[in-house]
C-alpha cells in the first residue's frame, strides 16, 4: 500500500520537475529523489516480502492506511525542510 | 525490522565524506579548468544527490518502522534489542539482506544516473563538434 502510494508521489513529483516551469526556487527534483528513494527501498522490502511468501503488496487495516497517510505528509514535510535550508543557504551566499 | 538503519548510516557517511571532498574542491584554484572534461558539476554536488536521496528514504522508512512498533523513542530504540538475542539476530541478518540490499539499489541508481548524464553530455558535445 505504501510502496504505491511513494510511487504515486515520486510519478507526481516528477511530472511537476518537468512540467512546471517557474522561477521560483521549488526543487521539485529534490522530492523527486525524497520519494523516489523511499519507493526504492520499499521494492525491496516488497521483494523480500514475497520471497517469504508473504506477499508483494500489503493492505492492512490501519497500519498499512497510516504508514500511506505518513508517506505523504512526512516526506513533504522533509522536502519542505530541505527546500527551506536550500533556500536559505542560497540566500546566504548572495550575499 | 531495523534495514533503514543500515541507510541512515550511509547516509552519515556519505555526508562525511561530501565535507571533506568540498573542502578539498575549495582549496583548487578556480582558474585552473580542464578544457576537455564534459561534465564540470563538482563531486561534492553529485555526493549531496546521493545523500539527499538516502536521507530521504531513511526518514519516510523510519515513519514506517515507528508506526509497526519496531523503533520507539525509549532506549534501546530498536525494540528487538529488548526482546532477547533471537530477536536480535532476526534484526541482524535483515539489516545485512534488505538494509544492505536497499543501500544497493540507491547507491545503484545514483550511479546510472551519473553514467546517463556522461552519456548525454558526451552526446551534447559530439553534436557541437558536427556543427
Amino acid at each position: 500500500m505504501y510502496f504505491l502510494t511513494a510511487l504515486a508521489c515520486t510519478a507526481i513529483f516528477v511530472l511537476l520537475w518537468q512540467v512546471v516551469k517557474t522561477e521560483k526556487p521549488y526543487h521539485f527534483e529534490y522530492g523527486a529523489l525524497i520519494f523516489g528513494a523511499a519507493t526504492a527501498m520499499w521494492l525491496i522490502d516488497c521483494i523480500a516480502s514475497a520471497v517469504e511468501g508473504e506477499g508483494f503488496l500489503s493492505f492492512e487495516m490501519p497500519t498499512d492506511y497510516l504508514i500511506a497517510i505518513w508517506t505523504v505528509v512526512g516526506g513533504f514535510v522533509f522536502y519542505a525542510a530541505v527546500v527551506w535550508i536550500k533556500y536559505f543557504v542560497d540566500k546566504k551566499k548572495a550575499k | 525490522m531495523a534495514c533503514f538503519t543500515v541507510t541512515t548510516v550511509a547516509a552519515i557517511g556519505v555526508g562525511i565524506a561530501r565535507h571533506v571532498v568540498k573542502h578539498n574542491e575549495n582549496k583548487k584554484d578556480p582558474t585552473k579548468v580542464d578544457p576537455i572534461k564534459l561534465d564540470t558539476a563538482p563531486v561534492s554536488k553529485k555526493l549531496g544527490v546521493l545523500e539527499l536521496a538516502l536521507w530521504g528514504g531513511s526518514f519516510i522508512l523510519a515513519g514506517e518502522h515507528l508506526i509497526h512498533g519496531e523503533v520507539s523513542f525509549k532506549f534501546p530504540w530498536l525494540t528487538a534489542v529488548s526482546e532477547g538475542p533471537e530477536a536480535v539476530s532476526e534484526m541482524l541478518t535483515e539489516m545485512g539482506t534488505v538494509g544492505v540490499g536497499m543501500l544497493g539499489i540507491i547507491v545503484g541508481a545514483w550511479a546510472i544516473g551519473l553514467l546517463v548524464r556522461r552519456f548525454l553530455l558526451k552526446r551534447k558535445a559530439k553534436q557541437l563538434v558536427k556543427e
